[in-house]
């Protein structure tokens, strides 16, 4: 009986109610016609406990610290500096979309941030050169998913907090996953650049002006250098890490680069502010109900379910990926990952998959869930920053879903992709 | 029509205000977070005396900050959803939806608030926080420590915020159901446009 | 079944806690012949820390709880008592101790304190006996603890030990410890061996443990008070048996658990070390201060150490007096 909360909810999801709403309101209506009242206390009680949480602070810190390197002009130099490197390749603008995401990555853990700070510059730029609105904005949104792939990330700390991993090793396992979806989008912009004839952006640059673009692009692209460093080197926890970048980009805002003024504090605080509220409530929410999934028994009957499919663990993860990539379709990343984390992860542990490769599998998958139809957050976010339709940039972006999609079978059966540096550090056995 | 507008104006003009209160405080919260934790790391990593309250104080603020800002969030459109199928049904229906949806959440959050009050008030709230501490006493002599419940509060007023907004955007969806859009006073810095696709 | 109990742990299927509760559920279900039902939920499903589970038993969302005496502290603050540094010598006096007065005395406390509304089960185990690991150098006395970095939860007592004893008391989340063992944030712990070598923490550096039981890590098992009395006569007394089957377990399961846990430690090159008598007076002289901090600062701490020592004294001329028997 219980258990028909969760057609309920995708009921609720699918007519258009907040997400946060229906993660309370499909389990809090079965419960009451349950007669299980006490159990909507114990709802209520656990998204004020699955906020009061030290990990998850680091995530409103990263969107402070993102959001002060925006006002800071520092999105301009890591777009300069790639422009640099790659501007004069065919397709220029749109190698440069890609690299300045992953470089972007270093310094923000939310693909939406990415997405709203790298398009806002770089979608009115390629369809200056040339390009359709709905080309620029399609590889925007595909690139702006490695945002959370790359250290820092929101994803990777939501899935560290509810499964008690070590936020650092999910850290070091997202670098080559992160670098490859980088490579691959490129790959495919150069076989359609060479075939639709895309646009150069520039001049083939001097390494003397490449230098020259980089070293304006040094001290923000130290920050990764610094979160990395300082976890490794045992200064500080990732959120302490992540208050670090936060004073990291002030200082370098306002007293190096001097492209940040103290009369914009207040209103980035402000921004940030807003954005992390609505992230933690819908943690808050999705912890709550979570309990209601285990009060349902639904984690014994999936686990007998999906174990009944297969016992080879390549088919089902082949079969799990299936179903995380429907998932974030629907879903946004960090409430699946708290609803579907504790259910899926202890099958595959105990099949042998070791739990930070499997951490890497479900974060990417659903990461590029971010970037798919009909509940893709930065197709939105892309459509209100171009002012294209959502439809047409969800049409334009197959060809680097798929190539996305390649990568996600690539980590899934090369564990060494995600392995090898949380390893060689000895932060995973 | 004319009632609802009536009902509308005052109920905005004390919404925009309060919220304005609630994100200058929740600012200040969030700087105060990224404090607590830098004096942290450097009492630990440069003092070598790691001190036991950052934490708690850092997650206080947290929980504040959230209670406070999300309602900003709700009123301006920022919570996440599908609006998939406004688009594929007529502009009447959609409207209707709008507001069954906003009834629904509405109903959440009002037992939410019932909930919460009890939880302030019940044996939760008795709770001593682990590591913070207050003086009781004008010349400081006497400290104690903070009881859980003014941490568990963030949420409670958190929610009674979100309902006084909700009944906002369930009065603008009323008239504009009504047909009275032109009507309706804009709200700042709203993320998009309330009218549902397809009513331009 | 007429009850059902909803009990949780916020560990997990290797712990004790699950153990008691295994045994627990297995005797109530066939003493009562299913008239009791016992459902089991392992781990964070249903809260996540002691303020909230307890909140859950007084109001009734949860049934059954165990917390430690970190986790109670926030509204029973001298349940910190079992923290206080080398007053029990042993197991078996630790298990004389709480299976007699002393846990009624705790239990009347609680009551008083939470209207009547959380009731003290039994005090079983959970890890066996805390004891000072690190990374850097054996710990003989007091001196070597100098300076040393070490975690303890986000408590007074634990922070208050590790003052007295030299060494600076760092707290930081579990989840975190192992790469703060790794990068050096941390230094040492005050953990029992299973939950060392269950987090793997050799591997982040710690090799170096001394045996120096500073305290017992008692299990503190909590039932809503209402839903006990609810039941009638003879289902109490099952409930009561079933407690007293569960703590018999956790007190044996630890003690089975441990001897692998020590043999891996050692095996994987760790550096176990057992205090001389003289080194372990020489603790218990520098951790003193603690026993004032703890009368001065904790509410009702005068009454539960006063009895706590009155239940020792009489457990040790008991079991001395039934050795003896033994020995003859
Ligand atoms: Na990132
Ligand atoms: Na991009």
């Amino acid at each position: 009986m219980l258990i028909w909360f969760l057609p309920v909810f995708l009921v609720f999801l699918l007519v258009g109610l907040p997400v946060f709403f229906g993660l309370l309101a499909a389990p809090g209506l079965l419960l009451w016609m349950n007669g299980q009242e006490r159990d909507i206390t114990l709802l209520y009680r656990n998204v004020y406990n699955g906020m009061d949480s030290f990990p998850l602070m680091a995530i409103p810190f990263f969107m402070l610290a993102g959001e002060l390197m925006n006002r800071g002009g520092i999105t301009l130099r890591l777009v300069e500096f790639s422009q640099a490197l790659m501007g004069h390749l065919r397709g220029g603008l749109a190698h440069v979309n890609v690299l300045s995401s992953m470089l972007f990555a270093g310094l923000s853990g939310s693909a939406v941030a990415d997405t709203s700070a790298l398009g806002s510059m770089l979608i009115p730029a390629m369809e200056k050169q040339g390009y359709s609105r709905r080309f620029a904005a399609a590889i925007t949104a595909a690139s702006s998913v490695i945002g959370p792939i790359i250290p820092p990330s929101g994803i990777m700390i939501i899935y560290a907090y509810v499964m008690g991993e070590s936020v650092a090793a999910l850290f070091l396992a997202g670098i080559v996953p992160g670098v490859l979806v980088g490579l691959g989008l490129m790959g495919m912009v150069k076989l359609m650049a060479d075939r639709y004839d895309f646009p150069v952006a520039s001049r083939k640059q001097t390494w003397g002006e490449r230098g020259q673009a980089g070293l304006k692009a040094f001290f923000p692209l130290l920050t990764p250098v610094i979160i990395l460093g300082g976890i490794l080197g045992g200064v500080f926890t990732p959120t302490e890490a992540a208050a670090v970048a936060v004073a990291y980009a002030l200082l370098i805002g306002l007293f190096v680069l001097r492209t940040l003024t103290l009369k914009e504090i207040p209103d980035v605080l402000n921004r940030a502010g807003i954005t992390s509220a609505v992230v933690l409530l819908l943690v808050g929410a999705a912890m709550a109900f979570k309990t209601v999934v285990s009060l349902s028994h639904a984690p014994e009957i999936m686990a007998e379910t999906i174990l009944a499919l297969s016992d080879n663990p390549l088919v089902l993860l082949f079969l799990i990926n299936l179903l995380l990539f429907v998932v974030g379709m629907f879903l946004d990343a960090g409430p699946a990952i708290i609803i579907l984390g504790p259910i899926l992860g202890p099958i595959f542990t105990n099949l042998g998959v070791d739990p930070i490769h499997f951490a890497i599998i479900m974060s990417v998958n659903l990461t590029i869930g971010l970037a798919t139809p009909p509940m893709g957050l930065v197709l939105f976010v892309a459509a209100s920053v171009s002012r294209e339709k959502v439809e047409n940039i969800a049409r334009a972006i197959l060809p680097f879903l798929a190539v996305e999609i390649a990568v996600i079978f690539l980590v899934t059966y090369i564990p060494a992709l995600s392995m090898t540096i949380p390893r060689l550090t000895g932060f995973a056995d | 029509m004319g009632l609802l507008l009536a009902a509308l104006r005052p109920l905005a003009v004390m919404n925009e205000n309060v919220l304005t209160l609630g994100r200058t405080v929740g600012c200040l919260a969030m700087a105060l977070m990224v404090v607590a934790i830098l004096v942290q790391v450097f009492f630990r990593y440069v003092l070598n005396n790691a001190l036991p309250w950052p934490d708690e104080a850092a997650r206080f603020a947290m929980l504040w900050m959230t209670g406070l800002m999300a309602p900003t969030a709700l009123r301006r459109g920022g919570f996440v959803a599908i609006d998939m199928l406004h688009r594929f049904i007529p502009h009447f229906l959609a409207q209707l939806l709008n507001l069954f949806l906003l009834t629904i959440s509405l109903l959440v959050l009002c037992v939410a608030v019932k909930i919460g009050c009890n939880e302030v008030t019940g044996f939760g709230g008795r709770f001593a926080t682990a590591s913070l501490h207050i003086p009781f006493s004008l010349d400081f002599s006497q400290w104690h420590r903070v009881p859980r419940s003014w941490m568990m509060a963030s949420l409670l007023v958190g929610c009674t915020l979100l309902v006084m907004v909700n009944i906002e955007l369930i009065i603008r969806s009323l008239i504009g159901l009504l047909g009275g859009y032109s009507k309706l006073p804009p709200i700042p810095e709203a993320e998009t446009d309330e009218l549902p696709a397809g009513a331009e | 079944a007429d009850y059902t109990l909803r009990a949780t742990a916020n560990s997990n299927e290797n712990d004790e806690d699950y153990d008691g509760l295994v045994v627990f559920k297995n005797y109530v279900e066939a003493a009562s012949n299913g008239a009791i039902e016992v459902e089991l939920f392992i781990g964070t499903q249903l809260c996540s820390n002691g303020a909230e589970c307890l909140q859950g038993v007084a109001e009734g969302t949860i049934d059954i709880y165990i917390s430690t005496s970190g986790g109670a502290s926030g509204i029973f603050p001298y349940v910190q008592v079992l923290d206080l540094p080398y007053l029990m010598a042993d197991d078996r006096i630790a298990e004389h101790v709480l299976s007699g007065d002393f846990t009624r005395k705790m239990r009347e406390m609680a009551l008083e304190d939470s209207d009547n509304s959380i009731r003290l089960m039994t005090i079983g185990n959970t890890g066996g006996w805390r004891n000072f690991a690190n990374t850097k150098h054996r710990i003989a006395s007091p001196s070597d603890m100098e300076g040393l970095k070490i975690r303890t939860v986000v408590a007074d007592l634990p922070q208050e030990l590790v003052k007295a004893l030299g060494a600076s008391p760092t707290p930081i989340p579990w989840p975190e410890l192992f790469t703060s063992f790794q990068t050096g944030v941390v230094e040492g712990s005050k953990n029992g061996i299973t939950d060392i070598m269950n987090m793997k923490f050799p591997d982040a550096g710690l090799k170096y443990v001394t045996l120096d039981g500073h305290a017992y890590m008692g299990a503190l098992w909590w039932m809503n008070n209402q839903k006990f009395l609810d039941m009638p006569e003879d289902q109490r007394r099952v409930v009561v048996d079933g407690f007293y089957a569960l703590q018999q377990a956790t007190f044996a399961s630890p003690k089975r658990k441990s001897i692998a846990a020590y043999e891996e430690f050692v095996a994987d090159g760790g550096d176990l070390y057992v205090p001389t008598p003289e080194e372990k007076a020489a603790f218990k002289e520098a951790a003193t201060p603690v026993f004032d901090w703890f009368k001065g600062n904790v509410n009702r701490g005068d009454e539960i150490l006063s009895a706590l020592e009155t239940s020792v004294a009489a457990a040790e001329e008991d079991i001395n007096a039934a050795r003896d028997a033994d020995m003859k």
